[in-house]
């Protein structure tokens, strides 16, 4: 009884551990440095403009501290703002569920400092208000560590990117003669239902 | 009414066969029958065999003389019509008797095809949006209220654009109303490929929408099309296929998105060019009911107009008479809660399985899809069950059936909104989506012997009720945060099981409703329908096509029909003379046999004793006359005298 009982706690347990194994926001710590060109309130245009990101290690911490970080993925991430009242953009501390950061930038390999890239914002980013974060992650591919350009809040240093709409003067185009051809092609039904209907009657 | 005079022939002496002259006509043995009886001519237009004058004597004997003599009784189109061949069987109004799913025969078959794969079209259209949200929202920047707002405006535009639809087919015709709404909503779908602002997502949407009208037109025209045998079944099964588009669009707008992604067009412009494709097929689905389609068995509406064979309604009269039948406003109640929780359900079911189960994105989807899939039998299946429970217990089976698959579809809603398991969840919702649409398909059973002058009009009402009864569910339960979904989808499960209740209150006085037989004074389908049409219009002769269709529907009788009631008022039944000539048709090979009455001499004797003399003046008739005696023919026969008794 006591055996069964235990099997099923056990399993149980195992099961909860699994899925929330998923490593936490709150448990990161903030030890990388990021800071991004745009100024806050700059709108970048997508597919044209570049960001230029600057990171390092945050010499103030402990050395090593660093030890098992192998890779950093810098990512794209909506400001609050953007958030609101969009639920597939909802930050949530397990980060198997957080949908923050929806947009991959680029993944580099560790190094403590002096490290810089350039990246054009892609043609899919929509319209929206970000920040950048970078998370450090172990030879596991768990995070260990994150980095962000804003504050706790994530209130400063916010930039805005201008999507592009998608649309094409000859999408427009055809979109317009396809729908005159549809109300033209109505009234040519109207035209012929009186002509048949006036042979008819001459018949 | 005369059973011991039936041996007794008409007996009439020819006394020349050239015209002009004075013809004796002579009645005899009359025996004790009263001999103040009208006499009556008809003329007839084919000449038939002994045989079959005497079957249409007997038969016109049956069928009250005196009243029959103030119609019109045609078997056929009017002698000037072209003659017709029909590939499938058809009752007296060249309706279809039967229903051959995989023929394309014009004009039934054909017409069902084509309006069921337009109504899909126009389906896959109104819900190409939602597959591809992920998309369009980033690019239009959306918030979820932006969204909500989006599909309550999908299906509200069609709420009263089905009622105009209904009056619209009243008046031009399913084809002609259908062609022209599919044509004109398709302007929408291109224009979605431009939209660039939450407020410009909202209206193409909205005017998407109006498409869902053609739902009437397709069951309009199917009603007008099959018979009351297998109406239930034509209508549910197009009406299935049509929803089918719900579900459809759920997988076909991710997939041609692919595609176009994959070529190479960035996501942004991908799923604009992706509106194209069912634009495109609605467009070409409106020519095709055009060019193809049919109005009636006999033609087109504006040609029967002109020809003078169907007369153009007056549409304050079609709408009144719409409106002032209570039983139109029921169904529209209860369809919205049956096709309207089904609308509901395919705003937010994907939402609820990828919120509460966590399933991804794409899985959702097809759950979501299979809900709409399962229109491929279950409305069908509905619309079967109609007519089987009809053959069986008539219109109260209907009732019965549809009020009992109602219910079990609120009861396993409760259950949906209860489940907390993802399997178990995806099987009730099964079972739900399968009561719920055969719900749809029973409803449609009903609604064609609602009225038959409005039918467009109860139709649309009926239809546009269950839209209401969609921005109504969505509204309540399914906006901002006041209930959870499973609670929303529980709630709305209590909803269906009460608004169902309302069916008990439907009742037909010549059939009965659930818990009441017909009227105890007897009262007829004549009774029913003819008292949508006034003396006036009675008399210009134009109330003829619902005369036909009340004799048709006496099939919802059930079991009963052969101890049909005597109507007391005096309508004739003219079951026993259209069997008549069906019996005449079908021995001289003719394609139509038309009698009409011509001429009425009134007679009178005092004495009980016949026979009587009466003369007719040949050069007052127009044609040259033959009297028939069950002894000999007289050569170029065109007209029957008929002595009653």
């Amino acid at each position: 009884m006591a055996i069964q009982g235990f099997l099923v706690v056990s399993l149980l347990f195992s099961c909860l551990a699994a899925t929330s194994y998923g490593v936490t926001f709150s448990s990161l710590q903030e030890s990388l440095v990021v800071t991004a060109s745009p100024k806050h309130g700059q709108v970048l245009r997508a597919g044209e403009d570049n960001i230029v990101v600057t990171w390092s290690f945050n010499k103030s911490l402990a050395a090593g501290t660093d030890s098992s970080y192998k890779t950093v993925k810098f990512k794209l991430c909506y400001a609050p703002v953007s958030q609101q009242d969009r639920a597939w953009r909802k930050t949530e501390d397990h980060l198997n569920k957080d949908k923050t950061c929806q947009h991959n930038i680029v993944t580099k390999p560790y190094s403590s400092s002096n490290n810089t890239f350039t990246w054009t914002a892609e043609r899919d980013v929509p319209t929206a208000t970000y920040f950048i974060r970078a998370y450090a992650y172990n030879s596991a591919d768990h995070e260990v560590a994150y980095g962000q350009t804003t504050d706790a809040h994530k209130t400063t240093n916010l930039f805005n990117v201008q999507a592009i709409s998608g649309r094409h003067v000859s999408l427009d185009i055809a979109s317009i003669c396809f729908s005159a051809f549809a109300v033209v092609s109505l009234f040519g039904f109207f035209f012929l239902e009186k002509r048949k209907a006036k042979k008819s009657q001459a018949k | 009414m005369w059973p011991s005079q039936l041996h007794k022939k008409p007996y009439v002496t020819p006394q020349s066969t050239i015209a002009p002259f004075k013809l004796t006509v002579q009645a005899s043995e009359c025996g004790q029958v009263d001999c103040t009886r009208s006499r009556h001519l008809y003329q007839i237009s084919r000449f038939p065999s002994a045989e079959s004058v005497l079957r249409i004597w007997k038969s016109l004997k049956l069928a009250h003389l005196q009243r029959l003599s103030n119609m019109e009784v045609s078997y056929g189109a009017p002698p000037e019509s072209v003659q017709k061949k029909f590939a499938l069987p058809v009752d007296s109004e060249h309706k279809a008797t039967e229903f051959r799913l995989f023929s394309v025969a014009a004009p039934h078959m054909r017409a069902f095809h084509l309006s069921w794969v337009s109504f899909f079209a126009c389906f896959v259209s109104t819900f190409a949006a939602p597959p591809l949200l992920p998309i369009i929202r980033d690019d239009l920047d959306l918030t979820a209220t932006d969204i909500g707002n989006a599909g309550i405006a999908a299906v509200s535009g069609a709420a009263f654009a089905r009622v105009a639809m209904g009056t619209a087919c009243d008046l031009f015709g399913p084809r002609l109303a259908s062609s022209a709404l599919t044509l004109i909503t398709a302007p929408a779908v291109y224009c979605t490929a431009i939209a660039n602002s939450p407020a410009s997502f909202i209206l193409v949407r909205f005017f998407t929408g109006f498409s869902l009208a053609t739902f009437v037109s397709t069951q309009f025209w199917m009603s007008s099309l099959f018979s009351s045998k297998v109406v239930g079944t034509a209508n549910g099964v197009a009406g299935g296929w049509g929803n089918l588009g719900g579900g459809a669009t759920q997988l076909i707008m991710p997939l041609v998105f692919d595609l176009i992604h994959n070529i190479g067009a960035t996501k942004f412009t991908a799923w604009r060019i992706a509106f194209f494709i069912p634009a495109l097929f609605q467009t070409l689905s409106a020519y095709g009911i055009f060019f193809l389609g049919q109005d009636l068995p006999d033609g087109n509406y504006s040609q029967l107009h002109k020809s003078g064979d169907k007369h153009k309604d007056n549409f304050s009269q079609v709408f009144y008479h719409a409106i002032t039948n209570y039983r139109g406003w029921i169904l529209a109640l209860t369809y919205g809660y049956c096709f309207g929780v089904e609308l509901t359900i395919d705003n937010i079911i994907a939402q609820y399985f990828y919120d509460r189960f966590n399933v991804n994105l794409h899985t959702a989807g097809i759950i979501a899809a299979s809900f709409g899939l399962a229109n491929l039998f279950s409305r069908p299946a509905g619309g079967i069950l109609s007519d089987i429970m009809s053959k069986r217990y008539g219109m109260r089976g209907r009732l019965w059936a549809l009020w009992i698959f109602q219910t079990l579809g609120g009861i396993f809603c409760i259950f949906l909104g209860k489940v907390g398991s993802l399997g178990v969840s995806i099987a009730v919702m099964i079972i739900f989506s399968v009561f719920v649409q055969a719900a749809c398909g029973l409803t449609f059973g009903i609604v064609p012997f609602v009225s038959r002058r409005s039918l467009g009009i109860v139709s649309g009402m009926t239809g546009g009720g269950g839209n209401v009864g969609a921005v109504l569910t969505q509204v309540i339960f399914f906006r901002g945060s006041r209930y959870s979904t499973e609670t929303g989808i529980t709630l709305m499960g209590i909803m269906i099981i009460c608004c169902s209740l309302v069916i008990m209150s439907i009742y037909f006085p010549q059939w009965g409703g659930m818990f009441c037989g017909p009227s105890s004074k007897v009262t007829t389908e004549e009774d029913y329908y003819m008292s949508e049409w006034n003396s006036a219009e009675k008399e210009r002769g134009i109330h003829m096509a619902s005369m036909k269709f009340s004799e048709n529907s006496r099939s919802e009788r059930g079991r009963r029909v052969e101890s049909a009631p005597t109507p007391i008022n005096g309508t004739p039944t003219t079951q026993t003379l259209s069997s008549a000539l069906e019996f005449v048709k079908r021995k001289e090979h003719a394609e139509k046999i038309t009698i009409k009455p011509i001429k009425e001499y009134a007679h009178t004797t005092s004495t009980s004793i016949c026979p009587s003399k009466l003369e007719i003046d040949i050069a007052s008739i127009p044609k040259s006359l033959i009297i028939y005696t069950n002894k000999f023919f007289i050569a170029k026969p065109k007209f029957l005298a008929i002595l009653g008794d």
